[in-house]
């Protein structure tokens, strides 16, 4: 509770509205998808990366020696591959990847649709005596 | 009357009572300050939970990614048995000091349990000790997300309460200084 702003005092006394059951409820929920929508951006950001990582790394394999070895990272020792396996390897982390990322978007989608809904109900309820907006 | 509420979650978490009317928690044994007070007292327990368990969930969010790399090779080694061929590697002895090693095609993987504990399994019997382990480490990470959004319900509901008992409040003195004044204005 950290921005504490002072109505004046029209605005003071139209803030006296009842929070029923409900609305608390409403409001609970938007609290929730607010921390799961964080999560996500923090999801998609890390999975971005590796993927760009992951799309030098097969750039620079084309270009490697047919039969040079190729140290393949696997936990956390390296694995002498060859160079063709190594792109196989590859893209199929690439695979994995772009699916999970395409997951995070949609979720990220959906948790920001329901947001809105929710966003206009309580603004429809309380005006100005609700802020939804992230600092 | 819209659903009960829970008392406490699957986990044992207790939720917080919801003010449908602020004239109901707040009377004359119990003044507003001490109404407040306990709500303030609440929302710093359950913080406190929140805390420990944001805590876990780091410790199982670390967890699950190392079994997940062990996994990896396994079935790498699982791979290569069938090829009866060596497979070199750079192996890590120390963060910057890889050493080159020869691991011969082989149907058995040590796995290190932890508390100085280390057994020789097979290849499938090790992925399926693996596999539970990270199913399970997977079910706790989501009990404690759940518990996490249980906790965020109840730590909004209450700051929720405390807003308005605190508004009530304010009207009501200003209510009162509003009628002391008119009772002066008439005398």
């Amino acid at each position: 509770m950290s921005n504490i702003k002072m109505l004046d005092k029209k605005e003071e006394t139209d803030g006296d509205i009842e929070v029923s059951w409900v609305d608390q409820q409403r409001i609970n929920e938007f609290s929730k998808y607010n921390a799961k929508i964080d999560d996500l951006e923090d999801q998609y950001e890390k999975l971005k990366q590796e993927k760009e990582y992951l799309d030098d790394v097969s750039m620079e394999l084309e270009l490697a020696d047919e039969d040079e070895l190729v140290r393949y990272k696997v936990g956390d020792a390296f694995v002498h591959v060859t160079a063709p396996e190594a792109i196989e390897k590859v893209e199929k982390e690439s695979e994995k990847l772009g699916l999970a990322l395409e997951e995070v978007t949609q979720q990220v989608t959906t948790v920001q649709g329901k947001m809105e809904a929710l966003k206009k109900e309580l603004y429809a309820k309380f005006g100005n005596a609700i802020n939804l907006e992230k600092e | 009357m819209s659903t009960q509420k829970l008392i406490s979650n699957p986990r044992g978490i207790p939720s917080s009572p919801f003010v449908e009317r602020v004239e109901d928690y707040v009377s004359e044994a119990e003044p507003v300050e001490i109404v407040l007070k306990k709500f303030q007292e609440a929302i710093s327990k359950y913080k406190f939970m929140e805390v420990n368990l944001l805590q876990r969930r780091k410790v199982l969010e670390e967890k699950i990614p190392e079994i997940e790399k062990t996994i990896a090779m396994v079935d790498l080694l699982t791979e290569k048995k069938d090829t009866h061929e060596p497979l070199y590697t750079d192996f890590e002895l120390n963060d910057t000091l890889y050493a080159k090693a020869k691991i011969e095609a082989t149907g058995t993987v040590y796995l290190w349990l932890g508390a100085n504990v280390m057994l020789e399994y097979t290849c499938e019997e090790a992925k399926d000790l693996l596999t539970s382990k990270l199913e399970t480490a997977k079910t706790s990470l989501k009990n404690t997300l759940e518990d996490l959004e249980f906790l965020r319900d109840q730590i909004t509901t209450m700051e929720v309460n405390t807003a308005r008992v605190y508004n009530w409040d304010v009207k009501q003195r200003r209510l009162l200084r509003e009628q002391s004044a008119a009772v002066e204005a008439s005398a």
